[in-house]
């Protein structure tokens, strides 16, 4: 199913009280739209485990 | 199996080697079977048995070095695909990457016995950087287990499986129910994943215009965008829409407890 992730969290969120809702298309379609984009932080980056 | 033979007989080993070849390279054909019936004619003399060595060989080194490039180049993307059917997507990338670290290079050894992990190794081998020296000695043992343990079946069994094939036609039922069995239980797995769902599909959506226009309007500051993508965080280079945030499914509770429940959040993954 598309938008399985974001439409789970934003259904638990509504059900805490949150007014969410989910991007139709989500990044493919922001980005397929041009809409501004910008790097992952570093910070934000998450390390899997590597051979080398 | 009497056909397997029978086509190797005439094409000889470059039908051995296609078969290993697509095996290698995920596609689902019997390539145990024809390295069986490749070593039953072998023992038969129809075919020469360092050849049926060299040419299965081969062709799984190289359908298997072709996905360690893949991997490779795709990073996590293949992994963040082939977790999209996982029950926690989110968990899945990092549990197998871990997992494949820990045991990776025996997993190298045994996989192509494994149905689902033989096409999965290489390229997790590729995506976790496993130098490329490495990976072909490992490889090549893993193929040498495999190649020998089928095809010299076949060659010390021979005698055995021509009885074997005079049951083909009982077996042939077998199978065809069992494919009526897997199909009935591919229905039913969607029909779960449908109705797992549905609770899902009452969310509101936005569409990107919409929200483009929002951000824009100065409406943002009511606003959050945040990215619950699993694996977009795993690749150098990945990109998000821009002023948005992580927000870890894994975490979600805890990290939004002291947000304000006024403002607007617009979530999104792939």
């Amino acid at each position: 199913m598309r938008e399985a992730t974001s439409a789970r969290v934003a259904h638990i969120l509504r059900e805490h009280g949150f007014d969410a809702y989910v991007i139709h298309g989500g990044l493919r379609a922001w980005t397929k739209g041009g809409y501004p984009l910008e790097p992952v932080p570093s910070d934000d980056m998450v390390l899997l485990p590597t051979f080398n | 199996m009497r056909d397997i033979v029978a086509l190797l007989e005439h094409h000889g080993y470059a039908v051995l080697a296609l078969i290993v070849f697509l095996e290698a390279v995920g596609v689902p054909v019997p390539a145990a079977l024809a390295l069986i019936a490749a070593g039953a004619a072998s023992a038969g003399h129809h075919l020469r048995p360092e050849l049926v060595l060299v040419s299965a060989l081969s062709a799984m080194l190289l359908g298997d070095s072709l996905l360690f490039i893949l991997g490779r180049q795709s990073g996590w993307a293949l992994l963040g695909f082939l977790c999209r059917i996982a029950l926690n997507p989110e968990s899945c990338i990092l549990r197998s990457a871990e997992s494949f670290y820990r045991r990776g290079r025996t997993t190298l050894l045994f996989a192509k016995f494994i149905p689902g992990i033989n096409s999965l190794a290489p390229p997790l081998a590729g995506s976790m950087r496993m130098g490329i020296g490495q990976f072909l000695r490992l490889d090549f043992v893993g193929a040498c287990f495999y190649t020998f343990a089928y095809a010299g079946f076949g060659y010390l069994f021979s005698g055995v499986l021509v009885a074997i094939t005079r049951q083909v036609q009982a077996v042939g039922r077998a199978v065809e129910w069992l494919l009526v069995v897997a199909f009935i239980g591919y229905v039913a797995y969607r029909a779960y994943l449908y109705w797992r769902h549905r609770k899902y599909r009452v969310v509101p959506r936005v569409q990107v215009q919409e929200l483009a226009s929002r951000l824009s309007s100065g409406e943002a500051g009511g606003m959050t965008v945040a990215d619950v993508r699993s694996h977009g965080y795993y690749d150098p280079g990945a990109t998000r829409i821009k002023g948005s945030i992580r927000l870890e499914p894994n975490n979600l509770l805890a990290t939004v407890k002291d947000w304000p429940h006024d403002q607007q959040i617009y979530l999104y993954c792939t």
